[in-house]
């Protein structure tokens, strides 16, 4: 009994922390998922990112190759003109040191 | 406390003590008449040679820390894989300068010794700058 209270403590507390990382989230509202983008001019991506305890900024990725880096949680970027066929945008979340945590958002537009 | 964000918090502590000592050694080194005894001067070099290689370990332990936490390396692109090449490539000769001069100094004469800690000096600088725009443009 005497081990097994510290054991629990010490399993809550794993688990609070796994819970705390979960919070950690992103929505890209526009555009929509399967959305036809123009390939004649940029982009705008409208996003708003938690960060949750291990994250500190995001990055954006357009079809796997980084675009930008974001330090604005949430708000509207611009990609580049995108040449006309499908295209995957990614933001993923990334703690100080620049490595992605692994919470991510994407999305598959089409140019055209 | 986060034992990560601790792990990156101490390897910054080294990371930064690596970059005054390289700084902060040729600053030293170029500002001494050479009269000095060259016995200081020496002094100097293995403190630049420990905060070369400081600054390398402690890069590669930021790596090292990303990779255990997420199996991954950070996510770097465009001028800052430039800056950190640079970083890299001051890192190493820096280090092979100040071993050099550990090793062959004594049959240096004086203007040698002062082209070694300038150069010492501007590849301390070059890291520096190189590791602010890493910062913030990764």
């Amino acid at each position: 009994m005497t081990v097994f209270k510290p054991l629990l403590l010490i399993c809550s507390l794993g688990l609070s922390g796994a819970v705390l990382a979960q919070d950690a989230s992103v929505t890209i509202s526009s555009p929509a998922d399967g959305a036809k983008v123009s390939a004649s001019a940029p982009t705008k991506v409208t996003y708003a990112v938690v960060p949750g305890p291990k994250g500190d900024h995001v990055h954006l990725y357009v079809d796997g190759g980084e675009a930008t880096v974001l330090r604005q949680l949430n708000g509207t970027t611009t990609v580049d003109t995108l040449k006309a066929g499908p295209h995957t945008l990614c933001i993923k979340v990334v703690d100080k040191a620049h490595t992605p945590i692994g919470v991510e958002k994407c999305i598959k537009v089409t140019a055209g | 406390m986060d034992a990560q964000n601790l792990g990156y918090a101490l390897t910054q502590v080294v990371h930064n003590l690596g970059a005054v000592s390289v700084t902060g050694g040729a600053a030293a080194a170029c500002g001494l008449k050479l009269a000095e005894p060259q016995a200081a001067q020496r002094s100097l070099a293995a403190l630049v040679l420990g905060g070369w290689a400081a600054q390398a370990a402690s890069g590669v332990c930021f790596g090292a820390i990303s990779y255990l936490g997420y199996g991954r390396l950070p996510d770097i692109h465009g001028i800052a894989v430039g800056a950190l090449v640079l970083k890299m490539v001051c890192a190493a000769a820096g280090f092979s300068v100040a071993a050099l001069y550990l090793a062959r100094e004594v049959g240096w004469s004086a203007p040698a010794r002062r082209r070694a800690w300038t150069a010492q000096l501007a590849l301390a600088l070059t890291a520096l700058a190189a590791a602010a725009v890493l910062r913030w443009f990764s």
